[in-house]
């Protein structure tokens, strides 16, 4: 049942020049940015796994990409028709998504039932793994796009969203690993990951400053967003989540462990400190969208 | 064909009858204003103006609301309008992130206006909507169909708005934008809105 205060809310919302979206940000709309979280950490989890040959990633990559989907299905208003949206994959990146999420699920469950059980890696073997790298990737990519073509919210309907959660979701997943193994795993099987988290989590600093600076020279109602995340309301957030944890601490601890020794748990938690970095700017993009205002 | 609107914003005088008259005509729930009428200020004092514009779904020619549904619960009619299948959409909400217009509501309850509960009114025009589903407007389609103009159109004591067929060149509509211009809304979006406003 909705709720007086919700009503209220929205009826204010109509009335402000800068109308800020709450349907993907607010209540179950938090499902959707968990989801995103989930799904993009899960695939890229499981795109390292196999690169870096790391078996301890794929049934938790696979895990969270499915958690992720039910999160999706919890986010819909009318979960129980969720197959109509696989009939759009010509024109809707939500579609193309879904699409994606059902190949990646089943494929990369029967890949790990032949890693697990089958006497040797045969071709379908390979052949299976193949596409769940194809799922996974379509998985880290749709993403992006789906906020991307949103005309409504000039702070996403920008390609440097895709490639700001492209760079996420990889680094997500790189962390995810690092904190699997930072609980059990050889001190050599870290070392192999960490230049690839730092250089992401790098490139994912750049990323964002670059995306704040342009977003900054789109027009008035990115502006506004760009002060929402910087100075209003999503600032705390924006600086303690993103840039702080998520960004600084994860590089300062990479570039410290980058050709010498450090403990295992310091890396496990400079990349517990990634993960809750990238569900932050998940969180805070979504949060700062604007839609358009009305030109008169 | 393709059906349109055009709205006189000099003879509009903010009376927000359109509003109430669709409220009335399809017993929306709190929170979904298929159409509302947006009060404009401009100028400094003493040389200041007010505008009132009537907001509603622009029944794009480009929907991108169309494109982005991945259920294909957003379809076009032949006649141009924009609307809904309720039973196809699973309430993703993708379709408001796409308009640019803001015109899509989220239906998300069914609480009524008082606490005391349902009046007879919103008893019986409630069921109309689904819960968990995005509704907008569709031009009164049920109306359109039997003849008769869109509500807002039908009620506006200023007659301020003119429904008609753009694709028509004799009809009300197309002799006012031949005559009089008009602009549309974020005509740089590549949307093609069928509701053209003449200015005040």
């Amino acid at each position: 049942m909705i709720s007086a205060r919700s009503v209220r809310s929205r009826t204010v919302d109509l009335g402000e020049r800068f109308r800020p979206q709450r349907e993907w940000s607010e209540g179950r709309g938090l499902l959707l940015i968990i989801a995103h979280f989930l799904t993009g950490t899960g695939a890229g989890c499981w795109l390292f796994a196999v690169f870096f040959d790391l078996t301890i990633g794929l049934p938790i990559g696979l895990l969270l990409v499915i958690m992720g989907a039910i999160a999706h299905l919890l986010f819909l208003g009318r979960p129980e028709r969720f197959w109509r949206m696989m009939t759009h994959f010509s024109s809707s990146w939500i579609s193309r998504g879904f699409t994606g999420m059902t190949l990646f699920i089943p494929v990369a469950f029967t890949y790990l039932l032949l890693l697990y059980f089958a006497a040797e890696q045969s071709m379908i073997g390979k052949a299976i793994l193949l596409v769940s790298l194809l799922g996974a990737a379509w998985i880290v990519v749709y993403k992006g796009f789906v906020w991307a073509s949103s005309k409504g919210i000039p702070l996403w309907n920008t390609p440097l969203v895709p490639a700001l959660y492209i760079t996420y979701a990889l680094r997500a997943g790189a962390a995810m690993l690092m904190v699997l193994l930072a609980f059990g795993a050889p001190a050599s099987e870290v070392g192999s990951l960490e230049p690839a988290k730092l250089w992401l989590a790098v490139s994912t600093a750049v990323l964002v400053l670059i995306y704040i600076e342009v977003m900054r020279g789109s027009g008035i109602t990115a502006l506004r967003s760009i002060n929402l995340m910087l100075f209003g309301r999503v600032a705390p957030l924006f600086y303690l989540g993103v840039a702080l944890i998520g960004l600084l601490i994860p590089i300062v601890i990479g570039g410290f462990a980058y050709g010498r020794p450090v403990p295992l748990e310091l890396l496990g938690l400079a990349a517990l400190f990634s993960l809750l970095g990238d569900l932050s700017v998940i969180y805070c993009i979504a949060k700062a969208g604007l839609y358009r205002p009305l030109p008169m | 064909m393709r059906y349109g609107m055009v709205i006189d914003l000099k003879r509009c005088i903010g009376c927000t009858g359109c509003a109430v008259v669709c409220k009335a005509e399809n017993a929306t729930p709190p929170g979904v204003l298929w159409l509302r009428v947006v009060k404009q200020e401009s100028g400094t004092y003493p040389q200041v103006r007010r505008v009132s514009v009537p907001l509603q779904c622009m029944h794009c020619a480009e929907p991108p609301c169309l494109e982005a549904c991945p259920t294909g619960a957003t379809f076009k009619h032949m006649n141009g309008i924009v609307d809904i299948n309720a039973d196809q959409c699973v309430g993703c909400r993708y379709c408001m992130m796409v308009c640019p217009y803001h015109q899509r509501f989220f239906n998300d309850g069914q609480a009524g206006y008082f606490d005391e509960g349902y009046t007879p009114f919103e008893a019986a025009g409630y069921p109309r909507h689904q819960e968990g589903v995005v509704s907008k407007c569709n031009f009164c389609l049920p109306r359109v169909g039997k003849g008769l103009e869109p509500a807002c159109v039908a009620n506006c004591m200023a007659r301020a708005r003119t429904f008609g067929d753009l694709d028509d060149p004799n009809s009300e509509v197309s002799k006012l934008i031949r005559d009089r211009g008009g602009y549309q809304l974020y005509p740089e979006l590549g949307t093609d809105p069928s509701i053209r406003y003449l200015p005040p």
